[in-house]
């Protein structure tokens, strides 16, 4: 299930807060969506970013897509992991398939995120 | 009707065979082996080097694909040089049994016009003449740029030529250049093990490609390994301490065993005596010739990377066929309506026709249709599942006007859209014949009915 501590942006991204820096992945509906996933292209360190922006790109064996991220600011870490061991956002999404570390320009954002449970009833729409 | 042909690359051998076939005494002049750049420093020993590459990096996937192995798999660059040579061994063998076929008379020497129907001729060995012809085409070719200031050296800063006389894998690599031949470069010593880091002055590496396509090849170089830096531009190259140290203008400094510069072609206009009977050439020593392959002086013809132009070989092909029948009294254009593009990359990469940029520029309203090969059964039969096949068509015909494709097998797959481009094609006449399945080309059937929202298996956007 997806963690009640984090926040939850509609392009099926997450966002754990911990002050200023937030860390970010896909949620376990995308990871489960996108099948096998092969490589992730990585947003550079020290990039900056936007809200609703793209940040990286997610290649599985069925699709590529966008990571979107759900805050703006700069990339601060990115998990290299990833690079040899994409599979790891299928194994463990909310954990050691954890995205990128980013310092964020504006608290504010987060309030318009979701939490879990409307995370979840928007997924149950989106599949209708 | 006598002809004479100044050189024998794939413009010259071609329009020899073909002056031979309408029934012209056909004398093609050489100076060095029959078959061009293409054949002896470009396109044959290019991709023979990929092959094994591509072999190599597809043999460390076996137990993916069900094949268990022991001991050890490593490549060994003399074998592949000899595998190569093989290879272009017995194209050149080709060639002149095609010569002798048609009775085409293969004079070697380096020659020079001296008058409008003569060529003269100095061989290696000192023995010269001269050969009188009615007709004459010239079709002496191109070599490769040097930067100024960075000279060959052929031991560590390589031309395009030279990596042909490396004896070893370098351990690491400065490819000078993202166009073909670099990016071609690049991912085949990758595969063999080397380091390799590409700089490339503009922002994006094969920069003339559609902007989509460039993205992702960006992307699998990236995957590869491959370092690419772009916007940059080289203050200097120095040599010392058994490595090539290249200096950025911004400060960085880069070290690596070897540095390869592929940064274009230089056009052999030069000391083949065009001055000398009047034959006019442009700002970059271009022969300027036209649709019909004429220059300025009658009965001589001109055709290849010489004219500029595309610096292709099949360019070069069709020109000198054009050519041969013009100069038989025939009255031939050369079409360049449909020219398609291959680049030997891991993966490969094709194209015909405009790019979704040019098609902006020149404000054409268009309709473009993508699919993606690991959509397809056989992308995951094969295990090459990268790339993407993207189709635009004109937005009120729906007349197809530019196809670009990375993937597998993407420089066989592109001529169907060719003959579609060439012949005025729609997405629907592409869309409604049947592709066998299971098969890659399936990509072009389901990006054309993508234009109109309809591909069956399209990935929800």
């Amino acid at each position: 299930m997806n963690p009640d501590d984090l926040k939850y942006h509609k392009e099926h991204t997450w966002i754990r807060p911990s002050g200023k820096k937030v860390t970010i992945g896909i949620t376990d509906y995308a990871q489960d969506a996108l099948g096998d996933i092969v490589y992730i292209d990585l947003p550079e360190g020290d990039t900056e970013i936007e809200a609703n922006g793209e940040i990286g790109e997610i290649e599985s064996t069925k699709a590529t897509s966008s990571i979107i991220s759900p805050v703006s600011g700069r990339v601060i870490k990115v998990n290299d992991d990833l690079t040899e061991t994409p599979e790891l956002v299928n194994d463990d999404p909310y954990g050691k398939g954890w995205i990128a570390v980013i310092e964020i320009d504006d608290a504010a954002e987060l309030d318009d995120l979701m939490d879990s449970s409307e995370y979840a009833k928007f997924v149950e729409e989106e599949a209708k | 009707m006598k002809l004479a042909i100044l050189g024998s690359g794939p413009g010259g051998y071609v329009a020899a065979v073909r002056a031979a076939q309408l029934g012209a005494e056909v004398t093609v002049i050489e100076e060095d082996e029959v078959g061009g750049t293409c054949l002896n420093w470009g396109c044959i020993p290019t991709k023979s080097l990929a092959s094994s590459s591509e072999m190599f990096f597809r043999a460390k996937r076996l137990q993916e694909f069900g094949i268990e192995t022991t001991g050890n798999i490593s490549p060994n660059f003399l074998k592949i040089l000899e595998r190569k040579n093989r290879i272009v061994n017995l194209q050149i063998k080709g060639i002149r049994n095609l010569f002798k076929f048609h009775r085409i008379t293969l004079q070697e020497g380096r020659g020079q016009l001296i008058s409008p129907s003569e060529i003269a001729f100095i061989s290696k060995n000192g023995s010269h003449g001269t050969v009188k012809a009615d007709r004459i085409i010239v079709a002496t070719g191109s070599r490769p740029f040097q930067l100024p200031g960075f000279p060959f050296d052929g031991k560590q800063i390589l031309s395009t030529d030279d990596v042909f006389r490396l004896d070893a894998i370098p351990r690491s690599l400065i490819i000078i250049g993202a166009g073909v031949s670099g990016c071609e470069f690049a991912c085949i010593f990758r595969q063999l093990g080397s380091e390799v880091t590409i700089l490339e002055k503009l922002p994006r590496a094969l920069s003339t490609e559609d902007t989509e396509i460039s993205e992702i090849f960006e992307r699998e170089l990236k995957k590869r390994g491959i370092r690419l830096l772009s916007n940059i531009t080289i203050d200097k190259i120095d040599t010392r301490d058994g490595s090539v140290h290249v200096f950025l203008t911004d400060g960085t400094e880069l070290r690596a065993e070897r540095a390869l510069v592929s940064v274009g072609r230089s056009l052999n206009s030069n000391g083949i005596g065009l001055e000398k009977v009047g034959i006019m050439k442009g700002a970059r020593g271009e022969i300027i010739a036209n649709e019909k392959m004429e220059t300025n002086i009658s009965g001589i013809y001109a055709v290849g990377d010489v004219i500029g132009g595309h610096l292709l070989a099949h360019v070069a092909s069709a020109e000198g066929i054009v050519a041969s029948i013009n100069s038989m009294g025939g009255n031939e254009r050369a079409d360049y309506s449909a020219v398609p593009s291959a680049i030997f990359t891991s993966p490969e990469i094709a194209s015909v026709g405009i790019r979704g940029q040019q098609a902006e520029e020149m404000g054409i309203k268009v309709r473009t249709g993508h699919f993606q090969f690991r959509t397809l059964a056989k992308s995951h039969i094969m295990g090459e599942i990268e790339g993407m096949i993207k189709i635009i068509s004109d937005e009120s015909s729906d007349r197809i006007v530019g196809v670009h494709m990375i993937g597998p097998h993407a420089s066989d797959l592109i001529h169907e859209a060719v003959l579609a481009i060439s012949k005025g094609l729609r997405t629907k006449d592409i869309s409604g014949i049947m592709h066998a399945h299971p098969t890659l080309s399936e990509v072009l059937q389901e990006a054309a009915a993508d234009v109109h929202g309809e591909a069956i298996h399209a990935q929800k956007k």
